[in-house]
């Protein structure tokens, strides 16, 4: 007979001799969690019932099972407190109570275990164009956690949802009923606590501690470049949980192959896998965004200004969210919804901030600066291959992010004629078309010079 | 069961047993205390299943036995008795009391019936003076909030070191932690939750008492326990169940870096905040503004129904110029627990916790976070 089958039936009899308020007292929320040959081992939710039961009941108990199973000839009680199930509803309740105003100790709203932070779900994550691919690949990761893709290594620029998408994948996991074990480290976290093992030599209760784990989220993972010492560690602990088929999901803010100063071997493991990007959101998406944001919140706004931030504010969610914000708080202290002429005053920050402009020395000190060359170097006039590429790749960025005119590039690049510089325009526009390298190095110029 | 007994000791002890006794329906003989005795004392027991308290009370024993009855009936029946010497005798499992010209019997319960309290079984006792516990539990005691979704946080985190007991609870918007020297040093480290009912129960009953208490602890249980001063027996014992779970490691929480730094007068801080606190609003919101070059704190409210107001309290301050705003209920807790004339309250950034200090005194900190700036 099935132990808790077993349970049940000597419930039942116990029934017949004691009183209903004993039954209910003494008999809530027990169970038998162990049987071997002769010993029953009864767990009881306190001590009160655990001195009654082995007191009053012992014999009766003992008696009713000996009935049943003529093996058993002793008992055993354990205290195993209940544990207080936490329904998401509940969780929900009460931050709603909490409103935004009253600010909380961040430390406690994230999950202990798992570090997880439960409000970065799949259900508030907006799908677009831009990540699709990689909103597929997550969940077809939460669903077959260490078979789909792995590693799963998500990377784009700041602010466009990765912490989000990979924490979303943890939360699923964790919530699923298969009791898999997550744990999301923050790239920092996890170099100080290698640095921690290191100098206490406790590497190997470090590694311990990681073993048991099912899914491992490493957010940022690009900061670990340049770490010898952490990269060979992770480089060990990735390989382990790789061989048991662990779920291993990595985010940075550009593709393993760009990740400078990193070891070949960790390299070509991170790529491993499935590398998807995460790219800017496109004005639907950026829409819907800022329409979900507003659900979360409660609250709402005009079609009109939802548009205005929308065509405005590109790029980056996290702003779209900033903006929203402002907004919000207008509206709080005010008590009216502002209009779009307010909106427009009040985003004044948002829309032109001065760190976000783009403009001509910025470009030359981050192309010269992604290439190792000083500044000066790109205005020499030499036919060097290692300094013409950068300077062709600087033309090409004057001309199409800040549309200088041809001559007026050639004027700053001491004195050329125009049709190098067409020449040079020409000749990068359709080798990034070709080179997919040359892409990624234009992507992540480009994004330095965006994010200051 | 035949006692002579002095009616204030036997209204006293009472009075405390019955502090736990609810109106339990689904179990009546809670609603009992139990009455024994054991050499020449008196034992009387109630338990709600989740704390228990028992007391010993000298008295005159003619003759063994034990008895349950209702605890409330017997102890406002106590109180109305004569200021005399009461006889009572069991009969039957019914409690026969007679006193200068009164009989009376009132009917009880089959004692047997009566829950066995757990004994706890404690590696190692520790003893802290009576005084400084209860004064210490007072200043932390209304921190937490009932939580379903974090019971661990909802109880009194209790840690023991060397000689050193911390105690500690946070509701999440605020913390407050409170160090007590130990009477001796322990060998071990221990730490547990105690929910916070028990914990004010355990304060009222030891309040204005002396000596000193031994605290005790098993996987699930805890115990509390002042002896008598005359012999070494124990005279109240109250026993409770814990919080499962680990207390989240709040020293994580407490900031070490500040913007700006005040010492403050707490009477005048605490009256300014409290007058604030009549404009505050629906969000209970009081905007705090340091001014290092004034040397003062303005403290100021609005509410667009009741009208606004502004103060100003002189203080010193180091760091820059900074506005927070907080929930005055919070602000105002945390200055009451404090004892001490002046006050530290140090700024670590703007929406960022805030912590509270009486100047002199290292062993008491509150921690409190802001409302969101508007």
């Amino acid at each position: 007979m099935e132990n808790n089958e077993l349970w049940r039936a000597v419930l039942a009899q116990m029934q017949l001799h004691i009183s209903k308020a004993n039954f209910a007292t003494w008999f809530q929320n027990t169970d038998i969690t162990l049987k071997d040959n002769e010993r029953v081992v009864i767990s009881v939710p306190n001590a009160f019932s655990k001195e009654w039961l082995s007191n009053k009941y012992y014999k009766l108990l003992l008696k009713t099972m000996h009935n049943m199973d003529h093996t058993i000839k002793d008992l055993e009680f354990t205290i195993s407190p209940q544990s207080f199930k936490v329904s998401r509803l509940e969780n929900s309740l009460e931050s709603e109570k909490n409103d935004i105003e009253q600010l909380k100790f961040d430390e406690f709203k994230i999950n202990k275990d798992t570090s997880l932070n439960p409000k970065y779900t799949f259900e508030n994550f907006v799908v677009g164009s831009f990540n699709e691919l990689a909103y597929a690949a997550g969940l077809a990761v939460s669903e077959n956690p260490g078979h789909a893709y792995n590693p799963l290594f998500i990377y784009g620029g700041v602010g466009l949802g990765k912490t989000h998408l990979i924490q979303a994948v943890g939360n699923k996991i964790a919530d699923d009923s298969r009791k898999k074990k997550v744990k999301y480290m923050a790239s920092e976290k996890l170099v100080s606590a290698i640095v921690t093992a290191i100098r206490s030599n406790t590497m190997e209760a470090f590694k311990a501690s990681l073993a048991h784990i099912d899914v491992l989220i490493i957010d940022d993972i690009q900061f670990i470049a340049g770490k010898n010492k952490s990269q060979e560690e992770f480089f060990h602990v990735f390989n382990s949980l790789y061989e048991k088929n662990k779920q291993i999901i990595l985010s940075s803010d550009r593709p393993p192959n760009a990740i400078p100063e990193l070891e070949e071997r960790l390299r070509s493991r991170l790529g491993g896998g499935m590398t998807i990007d995460v790219s800017l959101p496109d004005y639907e998406t950026r829409l819907a965004i800022l329409k979900t944001k507003l659900q979360e919140k409660n609250l709402k706004l005009p079609e009109d200004i939802l548009e205005y931030i929308a065509s405005n504010v590109k790029k980056n969610v996290r702003e779209l969210e900033g903006a929203l914000n402002s907004l919000l708080i207008y509206y709080k202290t005010n008590n009216n919804i502002p209009n779009l002429e307010t909106a427009k005053r009040l985003l004044k920050g948002f829309i032109f901030s001065p760190f976000d402009v783009a403009n001509y020395k910025k470009i030359i000190e981050m192309v010269s600066k992604f290439y190792n060359l000083e500044e000066k170097n790109l205005f020499d006039t030499t036919r060097r291959k290692e300094i013409v590429k950068p300077r062709q790749v600087a033309m090409f960025l004057l001309r199409k992010e800040l549309k200088y005119s041809f001559p007026a590039i050639a004027r700053k690049f001491g004195g050329k004629d125009h049709t190098t510089v067409i020449y040079a325009y020409k000749k990068i526009l359709q080798e990034s078309e070709e080179n997919s390298k040359l892409t990624e190095e234009l992507n992540i110029i480009k994004q330095r010079i965006y994010s200051g | 069961m035949k006692i002579e007994i002095i009616k204030e000791n036997l209204k006293n002890g009472l009075s405390i047993v019955e502090r736990i006794v609810g109106r339990n329906t689904s179990l009546p003989i809670l609603n009992n205390v139990y009455i024994n005795t054991e050499d020449s004392y008196l034992i009387l027991i109630s338990t709600d299943l989740e704390t228990a308290i028992k007391l010993w009370i000298l008295t005159k024993i003619i003759k063994k036995g034990k008895v349950a009855v209702p605890a409330k009936l017997l102890s406002n029946f106590t109180s109305s008795l004569p200021n005399e010497k009461i006889t009572i005798e069991e009969k039957n499992q019914n409690l026969s009391i007679e006193c200068k010209n009164i009989t009376t019997q009132i009917q009880g319960c089959n004692p047997d019936d009566f829950p066995i309290i757990p004994e706890i079984k404690s590696e190692e006792y520790l003893e802290v003076d009576v005084i400084k516990f209860c004064q210490g539990l007072n200043q932390v005691i209304d921190v937490p909030a009932p939580s379903q979704s974090r019971p661990e946080i909802s109880g009194i985190y209790f840690s023991f070191s060397k000689n050193n007991i911390k105690m500690a609870a946070t509701d999440s918007f605020r913390l407050a932690e409170k160090n007590i020297r130990l009477e001796k040093t322990i060998k071990k480290e221990y730490s547990f939750i105690l929910p916070q009912k028990p914990a004010r129960e355990i304060m009222n009953i030891l309040e204005g008492r002396q000596g000193l208490l031994k605290i005790g602890m098993s996987q699930n249980q805890a115990l509390f326990e002042l002896t008598f001063k005359e012999v070494d027996r124990p005279e109240i014992q109250i026993t409770s169940r814990l919080i499962e779970g680990e207390y989240p490691n709040y020293t994580e929480i407490i900031p070490t870096k500040f913007k700006t730094q005040v010492v403050i007068k707490r009477d005048e801080f605490l009256n300014q905040i409290k007058t604030a606190s009549f404009f505050s609003g629906k969000v209970n919101e009081v905007k705090v503004l340091v001014n290092p070059e004034k040397k003062e704190v303005q403290i100021s409210a609005k509410s667009s129904d009741v009208g606004h107001h502004q103060s100003n309290v002189a203080a010193n301050i180091q760091g820059e110029v900074i506005e927070v705003s907080f929930n005055y209920k919070y602000l105002m807790d945390g200055l009451q627990n404090i004892k001490g004339s002046e006050i530290m309250f140090d700024i670590s950034k703007e929406e960022g916790p805030c912590l509270l200090r009486p100047v002199g005194d290292a062993s008491y900190l509150y921690v409190v976070m802001p409302i969101k700036s508007i």
